[in-house]
């Protein structure tokens, strides 16, 4: 096939030794940079962007490309080390790779984390090579009814991690809903909730809710409560994936990427929305259910992969469409424009070289990122041995550290601790956190997608269903919602179980 | 024993305080265009217009060696209004300077910001750029005319795309051709996007009718035959590309859409005048050249009171937009 | 300077699932226990006055643009508040017939002691001094201090290590974020006078 012949040459390019230095330097300070509090992928490659400046461009890209992949590796790090997340991608994983790292299985959640990095972005490149043409037309066709569609299949799912009690967990996702309500409304520049103050008016950013909800609400709670008899260090545990992990984890691994390239390639996509869903369906779909919420490792292998194949599904619509889905391909995009070179339909066509030598030097990427974050990840679980007033105190600096860095404005850190004391509360009543980060993400761009498809449709309402895509989607949630009900005829539904947040193990 | 804790102390509240100033390289002498520990301020996000032409603005003044380092740093929010505000606040400060354009004149407006650009110290008008008015390749219209007539019948049924919020250039251009087309620009059917990647695929895709937005973001999709191109909105017409200006199509628009740079209130004279003749130097420069002409900008250097005054003008125009719209 | 406040254990009490009511109190301390058996209503009515918060905004905001199409920018937050008020209603009647939030367990927590508050407040206090220090002092101070000064409330009592620690830690972080990477953060009052 062509594209194969293409990719081999471009092979020959990524491996080059110069190229290769290029990719093992990019991998290394994207990770480095990556596992800084605050700075995601985006903001770490526009730093990086006067790194490569001296390069020529096939060498600049490629570099490039080993930040991207290593700063989400490294934003993820943090997350589930120290439930601090570094960008919105990287918040799903905090959910149960933090309460692994806690009870001494930080080794296994970031081994189970690169490896879902790697499978992601393997899975997900192989599709790039190729779906490329094919997905890009499609992501073309998806307008907004269809995104409005997804969105309500994804409130539904939202219902799997309301946890024991229903009437908690919708309290939550309330909670997060009217945070997302913060700002100026998208369509019509009508400022909500913001009290007329101009730092609210962008509304308060994905990531400050949930290191205000995770790491401070956490560690005020735990402040509360601390257990001071018996000092025993977190256990560090195995190194490595045990087969029982492995057995729990593969098919995760391989189902992350079916999740998270299709949502990185349409406009609209991003990698917030399908690393919740992988996270929903791996809970559905798990033999373990008692375990999620207090480490279940599917939990962060399938999320981890959905994200970095997301990453993939980026690179599509960038590189044959010119569209920059996610603010890192805009930044990328920004980039290329600084060599001259303008991504697009015409790109494949002008510099096969250099497409296809970045896109072979993303599989020489992944490749050096698992082999360097494998050995690494018993290593950075130590980092939890450290004594537990510094740990906690160490979690409280870099999220002011997050929180500052960014703007530059002591609003954000005010807000951090308002959230902070929040999730406190919600801790302490038994409201799990989890919805009310769900309710951030999906609320503003529900309502933006269902504003933008009625307003396409000039106001009527079968503009939301007008889209082959929209109705099917549409009926798999009525099937979804039905489905109990079915059950119920046909025999009697097992006792509902505790789900997250549970009480569980509170004693040794 | 007892001695160890004040000296620690001690040591740390040396390292804390007079740790950074030690850090700062010396840097150079306050000469020529020297401006040592200048920084410029981009009022959105990384990626976005007024980030990469700041980037590139710091970037070329270094090669070109007319100051050192100059550092570059993002205050987003608000459409920058909240980086507008926090420049105001700056008030004397000659090390700083904010890369901005139409989009923050639209967004102080629209945000009813307390602040405004006459609250700042006009520097430099850098670039300009026409929007394009473009549809999809098999969209029924094949003419500007056609277009707008279609539009004239049913306003609400043609829906606008544009990669800005309403107060921005994109929100805008459409607007001011409603007018000069004879269609209240409350009729009008302003769908906006974050960006111009969603804004593409809803035009390629045919979601909207026609979309408004800068030339250089899809001159690539035009020339691939992609988009076709019905009108640029710029005085003029865009070299290589075959479309008329909205004039010749016989509606009175001009419309172009600018970036430049603007400095805190209340410089002195002195530092005015560097800052400017800084800019000035970066505008002569061939590295600057080059990047223009790679970006697809066009020049439209423009300095001191006579960019102040357009930006007066600038800002005369939003708001009588906006008051049409009832904002 | 664990300071253990004399009322026994009323906080594990609500903390507990399904919490058994404890012994042999007589009357006003019957009441008390009661009301801090049923403390979780305080949230029902955070979240009342929280849905009351988001029906004013709706209903004081001027839509000053042409809204096009049904759904303007009132509509979701209207739905939002309205669920708010109905959740808080639904809450309260699950905590009055005996439903309770369990407090969340995890390794570090000892839910069995009684909540330490003045820690809370503490690291609370301490947050809040560094968001206002920040700009005055500079991130390296107010860093260090954050750090240093979560550790104290956290029962570190090191004297000479805690604040090398976090000396060293604040002024490394201010040098990766502003020299390295050109992120800037304030350098602190002696900057430029050295």
């Amino acid at each position: 096939m062509d594209a194969l012949s293409s990719l081999l040459d471009g092979f020959a390019t990524a491996l080059t030794p110069v190229n290769l230095l290029w990719a093992v330097l990019g991998v290394l300070l994207g990770t480095a940079i990556g596992v800084l509090p605050g700075i995601g992928p985006a903001m770490a490659v526009a730093l990086l962007l006067p790194v490569t400046y001296g390069l020529e461009p096939t060498g600049a890209f490629i570099m490039f490309a080993g930040i991207y992949y290593g700063a989400m590796f490294g934003g993820s790090t943090t997350s589930i080390l120290l439930n601090t997340p570094g960008e919105s991608a990287a918040v799903v994983a905090a959910m149960e790779g933090n309460p692994m790292a806690k009870a001494g299985r930080g080794a296994q959640a970031l081994a189970a984390a690169a490896v879902g990095h790697f499978a992601g972005g393997m899975i997900g490149t192989i599709l790039l090579v190729a779906l490329a043409p094919a997905v890009a037309d499609l992501a073309v066709d998806i307008g907004a009814p269809d995104y409005f569609a997804i969105m309500v299949l994804a409130f539904i799912a939202v219902t799997s991690v309301l946890g024991a009690s229903r009437i908690r967990g919708l309290a939550s996702l309330l909670i997060g809903l009217t945070l997302g309500l913060v700002g100026l409304d998208q369509m019509t520049g009508q400022q909500r909730l913001t009290f007329g103050s101009l730092q609210l008016a962008d509304g308060v950013d994905v990531v400050i809710v949930a290191v205000g909800l995770f790491a401070i609400g956490e560690a005020l709670w735990v402040a509360a409560h601390l257990r001071r008899t018996s000092g025993r260090p977190i256990p560090v545990g195995r190194p490595w994936l045990d087969r029982g992990d492995v057995r729990r984890t593969w098919k995760s691994w391989l189902r992350g990427p079916f999740i998270g390239f299709p949502f990185g390639a349409i406009p609209a996509g991003g990698a917030e929305i399908p690393t919740f869903l992988s996270y929903v369906t791996e809970k559905r779909l798990s033999k373990h259910k008692d375990e999620w919420g207090k480490g279940a490792i599917e939990g962060v292998a399938g999320p981890e992969s959905a994200a970095s194949a997301s990453a993939a599904g980026t690179l599509v619509s960038m590189l044959t469409l010119g569209l920059p889905t996610t603010a890192v391909a805009a930044v990328m995009l920004a980039a290329f424009q600084q060599y001259g070179i303008q991504p697009g339909p015409l790109l494949f066509e002008r510099e096969p070289d250099l497409v296809w030598g970045l896109i072979a030097s993303l599989f020489v990427g992944m490749v050096l990122l698992l082999a360097l974050n494998l050995p690494l990840a018993p290593l950075w679980a130590k980092l939890l041995r450290i004594p537990r007033p510094y740990l906690y105190a160490g979690i409280l600096f870099f999220a002011a550290v997050g929180a500052y860095a960014v703007g530059g404005e002591v609003v954000d850190l005010v807000i951090l601790l308002f959230i902070g004391l929040i999730g406190f509360g919600m801790r302490r009543y038994g409201l799990p956190v989890l919805p009310a980060v769900i309710g951030v993400i999906l609320g503003p761009n529900a309502e933006q997608q269902l504003r933008r498809a009625l307003q396409i449709s000039d106001g009527s309402v079968t503009g939301l269903v007008d889209t082959p895509f929209s109705v099917t989607v549409y009926v798999v949630v009525l099937l979804i919602l039905a489905w109990p009900l079915l059950k119920r005829f046909t025999g009697r539904g097992r006792a509902g179980r505790a789900g997250s947040g549970g009480v569980g193990g509170s004693g040794e | 024993m007892r001695l160890r804790t004040p000296l620690a102390l001690f040591g740390a509240a040396v390292l804390v305080l007079a740790g950074p100033p030690l850090l700062t390289t010396g840097s150079g002498s306050e000469t020529g265009t020297q401006i040592p520990g200048l920084r410029l301020m981009v009022p959105n996000t990384p990626g976005g217009g007024y980030d990469i032409t700041a980037r590139t603005a710091a970037k070329n003044a270094e090669d070109a060696g007319l100051t050192h380092n100059i550092e570059v740093f993002n205050l987003p929010g608000a459409g920058g209004t909240v980086g507008l505000t926090r420049l105001v606040s700056e008030h004397g400060n000659g090390k700083l300077a904010m890369s901005m354009g139409l989009g923050v004149v639209g967004a102080a407006r629209s945000n009813h910001s307390p602040k405004t650009l006459s609250d700042t110290t006009p520097i430099a008008r850098l670039t300009e750029e026409p929007d394009v008015v473009v549809v999809a390749k098999d969209s029924p219209y094949e003419t500007i005319g056609q277009l707008v007539d279609a539009w004239k019948r049913t306003p609400g049924k043609l829906p606008v795309g544009g990669g800005s919020s309403p107060g921005g250039p994109d929100h805008l251009a459409p607007m001011l051709m409603a007018e000069a087309a004879g269609i209240a620009p409350k009729q009008v059917n302003y769908v906006p996007f974050d960006g111009g990647g969603e804004l593409l695929a809803s035009i390629l895709g045919n979601k909207v009718a026609f979309g408004v937005s800068g030339v250089g973001e899809y001159l690539d999709q035009i020339k691939a035959g992609e988009l076709r191109l019905l009108a640029v909105t710029g005085p003029e017409r865009v070299d290589g590309l075959d479309a008329p200006t909205l004039r010749e199509a016989g509606y009175d628009v001009d419309f172009t859409n600018w970036r430049g740079v603007v400095a805190p209130p209340g410089l002195s004279d002195a530092e005015r005048s560097k800052l400017t003749r800084l800019f000035e130097e970066l505008h002569d420069s061939d590295e600057w050249r080059e990047s223009m002409k790679q970006n697809g900008w066009d020049d439209a250097f423009l300095t001191g009171d006579e960019f102040g005054a357009f930006l007066e003008a600038q800002d005369a125009r939003v708001v009588k937009v906006l008051k049409e719209l009832g904002l | 300077m664990t300071n253990r406040p004399d009322a026994p254990s009323a906080e594990t009490l609500a903390a507990s699932p399904g919490g058994a009511p404890a012994g042999t109190p007589d009357g006003a301390a019957e009441r008390r226990s009661w009301l801090r058996d049923h403390s979780e209503l305080g949230v029902c009515v955070l979240l009342l006055a929280l849905g009351v918060l988001v029906l004013t905004d709706v209903l004081t905001m001027d839509v000053d643009i042409a809204q096009r199409g049904p759904v303007g920018p009132r509509t979701v937050p209207l739905v939002v508040g309205a669920g708010l008020l109905a959740v808080a209603v639904l809450l309260a009647v699950d905590v009055l017939r005996g439903g309770r939030g369990e407090a969340e367990s995890g390794e570090d927590v000892d839910l069995s002691e009684p909540a330490d508050w003045r820690t809370v407040l503490l690291l609370a206090g301490v947050f809040l001094a560094t968001a206002v220090l920040i700009e005055p002092l500079g991130f390296p101070v107010a860093g260090a201090l954050l750090f240093w000064g979560a550790a104290f409330a956290l029962g570190s009592r090191h004297h000479d290590r805690d604040p090398l620690i976090a000396a060293v830690l604040s002024f490394l972080t201010y040098a990766v974020f502003d020299k390295l990477l050109g992120v800037p953060l304030p350098g602190g009052p002696l900057m430029g006078v050295l």
